[in-house]
């Protein structure tokens, strides 16, 4: 048998989907053919998508080989370690101040602080400083200002690629040219809805 | 109707020197704009909308056509050089674009994009000037049942859209369409797989959806592979169509401008199909078929041309019915509306000044975006060769900008985040995310068309087969599955058997 | 574009002051941020920036429109209602965020009148019924009839479920007996393309976003919800004439969250009302289908308070109800 473990997963992560959807659809009423309730097509949508997902999984079996890159032990540590403690972060966040109580502040944290920990292992570090950038964007955004918030997700950014580090004049070339472009763009010309600086409303 | 005489006069009200000036104006921040990942012609309307107050009605119209039309040639510039979709007809030019511009293609692919819109867009303009009342008629005839049918059909060839098998990417476009399930539902009001997130009872928004699954996640799979990036850098051929590549396009993009002027006047969502159907028809039909997936010029040329197209014949439903097919033209209307005039069925005759200066303005401004826009390319290819360690930070920041500003939301730039790790494991799963993407779209539309059907037809199913409209799309959607189908069991019955 | 360096070096200034010195300049001292609960281009979002030009010129600061659209007009809303009371943020209110949302949404992150101060009322506009020209029955009295011939109701489009379209449907089933079979829409435009194609019959809408179609005759008006006929449409009868107790307007003010200082109060009301009684509003107002109804904070407030009591019974009826 020659297997295709990426079709094989593929299949099991269309099925599992298709499975929480199917739990959770038990909420709505599901009508008749004739006089359709709220969660008759979500059921259809997902019994097909469980179905094609077990057809994927089954020809997964003999269309191969096409094996998954392989994962290191630390991979894993660091998958499950991020999950938790970025889980652990959200959950206790509203000790750090009423900030992180409202609204998506406190999953923002628990997130930024999540994929910063998953960089630790090599093999993640490039979606995890990416992602993380892209939280602290969003973090910062509305108490720090855009420019805070710009800042910042470049330097994070940044870290994802091994020559800035070695370089961080051009990190810091790049922020102020990005941030002069950002608020030239956003602020005087578009004129879009922001704080621009910390502290602004 | 004397439509020389017409158009003469359109012509002479959309070139005095205010018009022109104003059509300028609204192609170049169209274009700036739709370059900008997320921030599209909508928010760009509503922050200028209260500049038109000042303005004639017909200046203010023909500004902000003039805004939607840059926007959508902008918005393929993203699409072709950075892999980031702005709205369901780029996410089609990433397909081939993209590949194109990796190839170092990029000049090619953009002056395709232009040429094609251009063309389609003149031809569209006549279109509506000659039989724009005639064609409503025809919007009109479209029920319920037919929209479902036409969805129906949109969503069992969008599979074509991938690469790989054809099961797995069925698959993908029946997960694009749970996806689109989430939020409040139409008929009952009740809010589906929300999880109590009121920002989730609109959807998912699509432009996070895109921009994480093909724009963010690409930058990470970029970073991955150093020898990826230096393509980018260094192969740049000339920027021009070479006359084997005008030979393969310019079929398509005739093709393109009639599919798209065709399903652009359907108001009930046959704009967002064209530039994929198109896409499905060069597929099969193009000289260059087996070329796609690896940069064909004929998957830009086709649907570049039929999202022009579409794009031009959607006015169609406002100017003689005055209503707006899509939240652009809505904002339209609210322009009309601030201006004193109402939009309705009379408007033709009642403003004949704004209804045929309008007409004659897509004209012009699809001269003044040509103009804007071709040398440009030479400056967008460059672009590609800013080392890709200062390239991509920029790209990150403008797509944290551009998911916050559709809603003024950050919900939006988390929703971001979570599509963008999806979007990286499919990619290493081989999941394509563009039929996900025309299910996400397509999805919510037949299930709202589905259930309306039933709703009137009394849980009466022979409506569908009834309408000659339904029947044949149904019929054609079929056809289409069985072809699709067989060589793939095949394939997979002699890989079982060899296995 | 906009003035923002202005409000930027104000920003800033300010920011830099001692609170104390904060406190005794005049509100306001910097711009105001009205916030419309609705996409750009719609009546509510035309009529709230129609004012707020007017306002910012009267108050010597800028109103800039931000718009935040979502979950019925109830994240707006809800943003406004946890800003600071300090006058410089500010929320259209309107009938589905304040009326309606409270008895469709069980689980509202605001109090309709305890987590706001309103202010002002700006607008009322009547709902319709409208029908295709082909439509048999010329008044409610044979529509009714007609309805009750069908075995399964008569087909009335609107705008969407739990909207105050849906909810005149509901009533008007309540008051006459009719049998009504209601057929949902995505937003206003989609249902009348539907009525105009003779999909659909009749809908109810809004009268600003039907007022082009009834004028240019695409659709013709059955009767209009207001208490008295439209200054704009005077050949359309209501409700009322044609022997139905309905009265059912769709409005818009402006609030702000709970515990505004009086004298700001008083100050944005008073200019408020001086905006509406301007002959231009008058006039842009007319055209949008609406009628001009200035009323002092304290009569807002119990206007509110009026329209939440009176829709929970109808929004329970209509069996439209978000969890």
């Amino acid at each position: 048998m020659k297997i295709n473990a990426k079709d094989v997963a593929s299949g099991a992560f269309l099925i599992l989907l298709a499975a929480i959807g199917l739990w959770l659809n038990m909420d709505h009423t599901l009508g008749t053919a004739r006089r359709m309730g709220p969660g008759y097509m979500p059921m259809l949508v997902f019994w097909v998508q469980l179905g094609l997902g077990a057809l994927v999984l089954v020809l997964g079996f003999f269309s191969g080989p096409d094996p998954m890159e392989r994962w290191k032990g630390i991979d894993w540590t660091m998958l499950i370690a991020s999950i938790v403690v970025g889980t652990l972060v959200w959950q206790i966040s509203p000790m750090f101040g009423e900030f992180f109580s409202s609204t998506y502040n406190g999953i923002g944290l628990g997130m930024l602080v999540g994929f910063l920990v998953i960089c630790y292992a090599v093999g993640w570090r490039l979606l995890g400083f990416i992602c993380a950038a892209m939280c602290i964007f969003a973090l910062l955004l509305e108490k720090g200002g855009l420019m805070l918030a710009v800042a910042a997700t470049i330097l994070i950014s940044a870290m994802a690629e091994p020559e800035h580090r070695s370089r961080p004049l051009g990190v810091l070339g790049l922020m102020i040219f990005l941030l002069a472009m950002c608020w030239w763009i956003f602020i005087k010309q578009l004129d879009i809805r922001v704080a621009v600086w910390p502290m602004q409303y | 109707m004397d439509i020389i005489g017409n158009l003469a006069h359109g012509f002479a009200v959309a070139f005095s020197f205010q018009n022109l000036l104003f059509a300028l104006i609204g192609a170049l921040i169209g274009t700036a704009i739709g370059v900008l990942p997320g921030i599209g012609p909508v928010a760009t309307i509503s922050l200028l909308l209260p500049i038109t107050f000042g303005q004639p009605a017909t200046t203010a119209i023909i500004m902000l056509a003039g805004i939607y039309y840059g926007a959508q040639y902008g918005g393929s510039t993203t699409a072709i050089l950075l892999n980031l979709p702005g709205e369901i007809s780029s996410v089609v030019t990433t397909l081939e674009g993209y590949k194109m511009a990796r190839n170092g293609r990029a000049g090619a692919a953009l002056a395709t994009s232009a040429l094609g819109s251009f063309f389609a867009g003149s031809v569209a303009t006549v279109v509506v000037a000659a039989s724009g009342p005639l064609l409503t008629s025809i919007a009109l005839s479209f029920g319920p049942a037919d929209y479902f049918s036409l969805m129906l059909l949109g969503l069992i060839i969008s599979a074509v859209l991938a690469q790989g098998s054809i099961i797995k990417s069925i698959g993908m476009v029946v997960l694009g369409v749970a996806l689109g399930l989430v939020g409040t539902d139409v008929q009952t009001g009740q809010q589906r797989f929300t999880f109590g997130i009121p920002e989730l009872s609109d959807g998912i928004s699509f432009v996070a959806l895109a921009m994480g699954m093909f724009g963010i996640a690409e930058i990470v799979l970029n970073l991955e592979r150093p020898e990826a990036r230096s393509v980018l850098k260094t192969k740049v051929d000339s920027l021009w169509l070479t006359k084997e590549e005008w030979k393969r396009a310019t079929p398509s993009v005739l093709r393109g401008t009639v599919v798209g002027s065709i399903l652009g006047i359907l108001p009930g969502g046959g704009a967002s199909l064209a530039s994929f159907g198109s896409y499905m028809m060069e597929r099969k039909m193009s000289k260059g078929r087996h070329l796609f997936g690896q940069g064909a010029i004929e998957g830009v040329a086709g649907p570049e041309a039929a999202n022009n197209a579409a794009a031009q014949t959607s006015f169609i439903p406002l100017l003689t019915l005055g209503i707006p097919a899509n939240a652009v033209m809505a904002l339209m209307v609210g322009a009309l509306i601030i201006q004193g005039i109402q939009p309705g069925p009379r408007m033709v005759e009642a403003q004949p000044d704004l209804f045929w200066g309008l007409i004659a303005s897509m004209w012009i401004g699809n001269v003044m975006l040509l103009i804007i826009n071709l040398p440009m390319i030479g400056m967008w290819v460059k672009l590609l060769q800013v080392p890709y360690k200062f390239l991509y930070p920029a790209i990150l920041v403008f797509c944290c900008i551009g998911s916050y500003s559709v809603n003024n939301n950050v919900f939006d730039v988390y929703s971001t985040v979570v599509f963008a790790v999806l979007g990286y494991m499919f990619n290493k799963l081989k999941m394509e995310p563009a039929p996900l993407l025309i299910g996400f779209v397509l999805g919510p539309m037949m299930e709202e068309h589905l259930r309306r059907a039933m709703l009137l037809s009394r849980g009466d199913i022979t409506v569908f087969i009834e309408r000659p409209i339904s029947a044949s799309m149904l019929a054609i959607a079929a056809v289409a599955l069985l072809a699709m189908m067989l060589p793939n069991l095949r394939k997979g019955k002699e890989a079982a058997l060899s296995g | 574009m906009l003035p923002r360096r202005a409000w930027l070096a104000g920003g800033a200034v300010i920011a830099a002051l001692p609170a104390i010195t904060r406190a005794e300049t005049p509100w306001p001292a910097q711009p105001i941020r009205l916030v419309v609960p609705f996409a750009p281009g719609g009546t509510t979002d035309l009529a709230a920036r129609l004012v707020a030009q007017g306002l910012g010129a009267r108050l010597g600061q800028p109103v800039i429109v931000e718009n935040k659209p979502g979950a019925g007009s109830t994240l707006g809303a809800a943003q406004v209602a946890q800003a600071a009371p300090d006058g410089l943020t500010l929320v259209v209110s309107n009938i589905a965020s304040h009326a309606i949302a409270p008895s469709l949404y069980r689980d509202l992150r605001y109090h309709p009148l305890r987590d706001f101060t309103h202010v002002a009322l700006l607008i009322e506009t009547p709902s319709v019924f409208v029908a295709n020209p082909q439509f048999a029955p010329r008044g409610l009295g044979e529509v009714v009839r007609l309805s009750r011939e069908q075995p399964r109701g008569l087909d009335v489009a609107s705008s969407g479920s739990g909207s105050s379209n849906h909810l005149l449907i509901v009533q008007f089933g309540q008051v006459t007996g009719a049998r009504v079979n209601h057929v949902p829409y995505r937003g206003a435009g989609p249902a009348m393309t539907d009525v105009i194609a003779d999909v659909v019959p009749m809908m109810s809408d809004s009268l600003p976003s039907a007022s082009g179609h009834l004028r240019g005759g695409a659709v013709r008006g059955m009767a209009v919800a207001s208490a008295a006929r439209h200054p704009g449409f005077p050949a359309l009868p209501t409700f009322r004439e044609q022997g139905v107790d309905l009265v059912s307007n769709s409005w818009f003010g402006i609030s702000g969250p709970a515990g505004l200082p009086p004298a700001v109060i008083g100050r944005l009301n008073r200019e408020i009302n001086a905006v509406l009684a301007e002959p231009a509003t008058q006039r842009r107002f007319a055209e949008l289908g609406g009628l001009v109804s200035p009323l002092s904070p304290a009569a807002y407030a119990e206007f509110i308070a009026g329209e939440v009591a009176r829709w929970a019974p109808i929004v329970q009826a209509s069996g439209a109800k978000v969890e």
